[in-house]
Parts: structure tokens; C-alpha cells; sequence
């Protein structure tokens, strides 16, 4: 016994150590991410007896807002992801120089990020309505004579470009802070020795700063997608369900419709769709020479 | 420094544990009504804070939406114990409650309420809180939904027709005179995701033109109705697929003439009395048909405080509490002593346009369906799929009511439910 200890100690340090010291954050995934994930999984794929069946997913498949909720969620996502990279970008690149009060402005940048999605579908909702500002401004400068309706279920298109303002609006602040982060990592050697080749801004910036990014692109983008796919609180105040969203239906079919299967079927749609889309990323974006 | 705060956190240790080793009187009061913040406020610091001044017995208010509402009943259902000490929630939610044994027998409590001869209860009331042998829960207050409008649309309404006598070609043909007039459409419905729009289909459109609920889902009677609705839905304002609590649109002035819950027009007309008037809803060729709101109240089996809870059930249906309760969320009392206190402002307004409605010789009342149990959250959906289908996709009237019909048919044979009033008592209920 007392032998069996000792080696143990002794194994420890070498062997042991790095499990030990990934077994609190393990647990606590198991615990809180993965075991409620296989309970969702689960709950979508059996009857109120337990018994093993496919017909949630037919219900959510067949229901009247499912391929529409498929269709706008690929879209806004589609729209909003590139829009709010490219932004964060810009943002990022004009931060680095910087320029005198680049703080103040990293920060007005990022107060977006302290607004919950909520807020923000609020913030953008009495701009857009009727009697919002955006209408009231818009009068008052003479360039509309009466307001116009902008949430109007006449015009899906403008409600879906008003999503895509929020969104950008909203979480273009967390792309910025990875690839702020991301450049002040990168060694001012590199942009220094393509100077010393002749190489002007934007060639610094195609060839040389874009491909050491890549690792920071991966992460905004992984990041931005999957949350992405969780959009819900914006959607539905601007547009109720007339553009639904694989979020929002999980939330109804929960809480409106009270059945918990479907709503499971729906989380686990959205489960697949967003370990898909980080997979391409992962595969796609893989740094270039690293691991070869 | 860290001295301070050790002694601090001390001192905060000391006060929880005192806390949890003598527990002051409490009641859990857990419920789905007076959800919006600014009720809930009015709930704890008006109502609640009320009976804790009388009794010494504080009370923890918890208010959710139905389906975590609901839940957290059965989850302390089914672990036989629990926190959860009185409940209130409408009269449609209680067969669930009664089927999964959350709620005891309120007759004893009935009993003592009328042993003390200052109030009585409407007698329809109580005759809708008994199922299944038993009495589910004692009424609280009640709702209905009605039309409220604006007093400068009163002009667009159509010539030598009286708006407290409104038929639904009056309200369409207003809302054509509105938007001929101004060029706007200024008739609202909430059809927003949690708006109360699918109400207006089962309970009151519906009966309306077909004489029944559920009965007549797919007749030709039905056809005609929803060939109205999109005539209707063409003058209604384009924004109204998100709205949900009609006050807001009325007091923006986006919408003129608004049909919703009473409690979700009142704000409006507690802010501008003057500027408002409450209309019945509208007739159609089979009647005035409108839903009444029961809300009830009921003791969990496994009340840890079955005094302090029937102490509270007491002072909640007492008649001045009744007349609280109008006055602070716009819901109406259950007993007629209370309902004899004039009211004044826009409660005034709203209580003669409810007696309006109530008091129609054409009018019918419907209740919200019962004995659909889990599937209860299945029923409005068939009907608001339907108008969205119809009225904003624009399909084929028959092929939609052909397949939200079968809809409704599989949900109430599955379910073996009974038709909801004013349909002929048949179970299970079958649409035609």
C-alpha cells in the first residue's frame, strides 16, 4: 500500500500532471455543456416513454415555419458574418495605427458589446417603426413627406436588411477585440522588413498581415457563426416571426407550444449546423506551414 | 483593508445563516399573470406588500411565462414536494394542474371564504372552477378582450351605424374610411409572436360567424369568414405582425382602433382617458361572441404554509382587494360587491365598454378550450398557422382549412377533450 502511494507521487509530476490540471475544466464542461447536450439530443429523439423515434424531427420538418427558419437563419448569417468581419477589420487595422485617441475610439467601438441583444433589438426597433426616428429625421430633413414603414410585412426584404443593421451593429464590437488582440500580437518585424522590400500598404496588408491573422480570422469567425446560428432576441423583436430563425423556433416551441421534443429537435438542428460550419472553418483556414 | 473585508464577509455569513436557521412566515406564490414588469412591481410593492402589512407574513411573488410556469408546478408535482405554496392561473390551465394532482380540492376553502358573508362569487364562475369532481380553485379576477379606439377615428366610423353596437362589415368598412381618408391603415391586431391575435380567431371571429370554435373549423361559413379576414387584414396596419401589447401602437399613434386583452389596452388609457373610448367587439351573423378570462387560485398539495396560503387566498378575493386589483392591472372582480364601486378615468372607460360587451343582447360567451391537457399550447397555433397561411402567404382558403382541420381533429381525438362553449358539449370534439 504505502509502496503503491510512493510511486504514485512519483508518477505524478510527469504523467499525471497535465490530466490533472484539465480535469476541473473537463468536469465542468461534462457537467454543464456536454451532459445537458446529450439530455437535448436525447429528449429530441424519444417519446414521453423514453422509447427511441423520429417523429419530433418529422413534426419540426414538416412545420410550417421550419425551412423558412432554415432558409433566413443561412441567410442573415450569410449577410451579417461577412459584413461584420470586414467592419471589424477596417476598425482593427485603423486602431493599430494608432493614431492619437485610438483608446477612446477602441472603447466607443466596443460599447456594443455591453448591450444585450435584447436591448439592441430595442435600441434598432424604435429607429425603424413608424413613428421611430429614423422616420421622424427623415420628415424633418424633407426627404420622406410622410413616414414610411419600414417593418411592413409587405417588405420582407427590408426587414431582413434591418436585422442585418442590428446584428452588424451589435456584434461587430467582439470581431474587433479578437483581431485587435490578434494584430498587437503579431511582431512589427514583418511589416518593418516588407517596407525595407518596397512593399506598399496594401500589399503589407494582403500578403503579409492578412495570412499571419488567419489564426485570429478563425476564431472571430468560428465565434461569429455559431453565435450566429443562436440569433434570436433581435429577430424577433423586429420582426416577430415573420422572419423566423432556428433560435426563435426552439423558444416557441417550447414555451408557446409547451412541447419539449421538438424544441430539442430544433436545438440539435442548430447543434449539427453550427459543429458543421466550425469544421469548415477549422479545415479551410487551417495556418498555412503549421502542423505540415 | 483585508481585514475589513473578512470581517465583512463574516458579518454577511452570520446574517444568511440567521436567515437560515429562523424562517420568517412566507408564502410562495407562483403565477402567469402580471407578468410585465411594471404589474409585477404593482404585484410586490401595492398588492402583496398589503397582506404582509396585515398579516406579518411576507410573500414571495414569482411570476414566468406559461411554459416555465407550468414546469416548475409538475417538476415539484412529481418530486411529491416543494416550495410552492398558492397558484394562480387561468381557468384553461388548470385541467393540466388538476390531471398531474398539483392543485388540492378548493371546496373547504370555498367554504370558509363564504362562511364570512362579505363577498359571493359570480355563480359562472364557479361553475367553470369545478372539473373532475372537484373544485381546482377559488376565482381571483377575470379579463375579457375588446376593441379600444381613439376618439378622432370615431369620425371615420360608418355613417348611421353605432359603434357600441359595431358589426364586423362596421369595422372593416371603418378601417376602408380610415385609409381613405388619410391614406394610412390604422385598424391593429397583435399578431405579434406572444400577442393575443389567436384569441381573436377561436374566440371571437369564429363563433362569430359559424356559431362555434371548433365545430365549423372548415365549413362554408368559415370559408366566408376568412375571405373577411383578408379584406380585413388589408386595412390593418402592416406592421401589426409584431405587435403584442396594443397599448403601444395606440399611444404612438401607429394604430387607431386596436382589439386586445383588456389589461394589455388599459395602460393606454390610464395615460390619456380623454382620448380614448372602449368598444364591444364586433357582431357578425352568428352573434357578438367573446372569451371571458377566468384567473383562479389555487393551494399545491404539498404547501409547506397551508395557512399562511389560505390567509392569502382571503385577502386576494376580498372585495376591496378586488377592487385593487381593477384599479392597479385593469383585471375585474369576481364577486358583484366589489363590481358595485364605480370606477373612474380610463377604468371607467374600459368597465362601460366591457359592460357594453357583456351586456349585448347579441352576445354569446365563449371559454378557452379545456382538457387538452400537455397539448394545451397546440390549440391557438392551429388557427394562427391558418391566418398566416391564408392572409400573408395568400394560399387557397379550402386547402388550408382542409389541413389545419385534420390538425385539430388528430390533437382533440388524441386527447379525447370536449368541444369548448359555445360548440355543443361532444367528446371528443371533431370539426365537421
Amino acid at each position: 500500500m504505502p509502496e503503491e502511494a510512493e510511486r504514485a507521487r512519483r508518477l505524478l509530476p510527469g504523467a499525471a500532471t497535465p490530466y490533472l490540471l484539465v480535469l476541473p475544466a473537463a468536469a465542468y464542461l461534462a457537467l454543464f455543456v456536454l451532459y445537458p447536450m446529450v439530455q437535448a439530443v436525447r429528449l429530441g429523439v424519444t417519446d414521453a416513454q423514453g422509447a427511441w423515434t423520429l417523429e419530433h424531427v418529422r413534426r419540426m420538418a414538416t412545420d410550417l415555419y421550419f425551412w423558412p427558419a432554415v432558409r433566413y437563419t443561412l441567410l442573415v448569417t450569410a449577410l451579417a458574418v461577412p459584413l461584420q468581419v470586414a467592419l471589424a477589420l477596417c476598425i482593427a487595422l485603423l486602431v493599430n495605427t494608432r493614431f492619437p485617441g485610438h483608446t477612446a475610439f477602441l472603447y466607443v467601438c466596443a460599447i456594443p458589446l455591453a448591450v444585450s441583444d435584447l436591448a439592441a433589438g430595442l435600441i434598432w426597433l424604435s429607429l425603424f417603426t413608424e413613428r421611430g426616428y429614423l422616420n421622424a429625421a427623415l420628415v424633418q430633413w424633407g426627404v420622406l413627406r410622410s413616414p414610411f414603414n419600414f417593418l411592413s410585412y409587405e417588405h420582407p426584404a427590408w426587414l431582413v436588411g434591418a436585422i442585418v443593421t442590428t446584428e452588424v451593429w451589435r456584434a461587430t464590437a467582439i470581431v474587433m477585440v479578437v483581431l485587435v488582440a490578434g494584430l498587437q500580437l503579431l511582431p512589427r518585424d514583418y511589416v518593418e522588413t516588407a517596407a525595407v522590400f518596397g512593399a506598399n500598404r496594401w500589399q503589407t496588408l494582403r500578403h503579409v498581415l492578412l495570412p499571419l491573422l488567419r489564426p485570429s480570422l478563425q476564431t472571430a469567425l468560428i465565434i461569429r457563426t455559431v453565435l450566429a446560428f443562436q440569433l434570436f432576441a433581435t429577430v424577433v423583436t423586429l420582426s416577430g416571426r415573420l422572419v423566423p430563425v432556428l433560435a426563435g423556433e426552439t423558444y416557441f416551441w417550447y414555451s408557446l407550444y409547451r412541447n419539449p421534443h421538438v424544441a430539442s429537435a430544433y436545438a440539435t438542428l442548430v447543434l449539427l449546423l453550427s459543429a458543421l460550419f466550425t469544421w469548415v472553418y477549422l479545415r479551410t483556414l487551417r495556418p498555412e506551414g503549421e502542423g505540415a | 483593508m483585508s481585514r475589513t473585508v473578512a470581517l465583512s464577509l463574516v458579518a454577511v455569513l452570520a446574517v444568511a445563516a440567521a436567515g437560515l436557521s429562523a424562517p420568517a412566515p412566507e408564502v410562495l406564490f407562483t403565477s402567469n399573470q402580471l407578468t410585465p414588469v411594471e404589474e409585477q412591481e404593482w404585484a410586490r410593492s401595492t398588492l402583496l406588500a398589503g397582506f404582509t402589512r396585515e398579516t406579518g407574513i411576507s410573500v414571495r411573488f414569482v411570476t414566468e411565462p406559461e411554459g416555465p410556469y407550468v414546469d416548475r408546478l409538475l417538476a415539484e408535482a412529481r418530486a411529491g414536494r416543494g416550495s410552492i405554496d398558492v397558484t394562480g392561473t387561468l381557468h384553461g390551465i388548470f385541467p393540466v394542474l388538476v390531471a398531474e394532482r398539483v392543485v388540492r380540492d378548493m371546496s373547504e376553502v370555498q367554504r370558509q371564504l363564504e362562511a364570512r358573508r362579505d363577498r359571493t362569487f359570480y355563480r359562472d364562475l364557479l361553475a367553470v372552477s369545478r372539473m373532475e369532481g372537484i373544485q381546482a380553485f377559488v376565482p381571483w379576477m377575470q379579463a375579457t378582450y375588446l376593441i379600444a379606439a381613439r376618439r378622432e377615428a370615431l369620425r371615420y366610423f360608418p355613417q348611421g351605424r353605432n359603434p357600441m353596437r359595431m358589426t364586423y362589415d362596421d369595422l372593416l368598412q371603418w378601417g376602408q374610411n380610415i385609409r381613405e381618408a388619410t391614406g394610412e391603415r390604422r385598424l391593429g391586431f397583435p399578431v405579434g409572436p406572444r400577442g393575443l391575435y389567436g384569441r381573436f380567431l377561436h374566440g371571437y371571429a369564429y363563433p362569430s360567424f359559424t356559431g362555434a370554435q371548433v365545430k365549423k373549423f372548415r365549413s362554408a361559413e368559415a370559408v366566408a369568414m376568412w375571405q373577411y379576414l383578408r379584406r380585413l387584414w388589408a386595412v390593418t396596419h402592416p406592421s401589426s405582425f409584431r405587435y403584442e401589447f396594443m397599448h403601444e401602437p395606440l399611444l404612438l399613434g401607429e394604430v387607431w382602433v386596436a382589439w386586445d386583452h383588456t389589461a394589455r389596452l388599459l395602460p393606454a388609457l390610464r395615460q390619456r382617458p380623454e382620448e380614448f373610448v372602449v368598444l364591444p367587439s364586433p357582431a357578425g351573423p352568428k352573434g357578438r361572441s367573446f372569451l371571458s378570462v377566468v384567473v383562479g387560485l389555487s393551494l399545491t398539495r404539498w404547501s409547506p404554509n397551508p395557512e399562511g396560503a389560505v390567509r392569502l387566498v382571503e385577502y386576494l378575493t376580498r372585495p376591496a382587494t378586488q377592487v385593487l386589483t381593477l384599479q392597479g392591472v385593469g383585471f375585474f372582480p369576481v364577486s358583484p360587491e366589489a363590481a358595485r364601486v364605480v370606477p373612474t378615468g380610463g377604468l371607467k372607460v374600459m368597465a362601460e365598454g366591457v359592460s357594453a360587451q357583456a351586456g349585448a343582447p347579441d352576445a354569446r360567451t365563449a371559454l378557452l378550450p379545456v382538457g387538452l391537457g400537455a397539448r394545451t399550447g397546440e390549440f391557438v397555433p392551429i388557427y394562427v398557422d391558418a391566418f398566416r397561411q391564408i392572409a400573408i402567404e395568400g394560399r387557397r382558403i379550402e386547402d388550408v382549412l382542409a389541413s389545419q382541420a385534420r390538425r385539430l381533429e388528430e390533437l382533440y381525438r388524441a386527447t379525447n377533450a370536449p368541444c369548448p362553449p359555445p360548440d355543443p358539449p361532444e367528446r371528443p370534439c371533431r370539426p365537421d
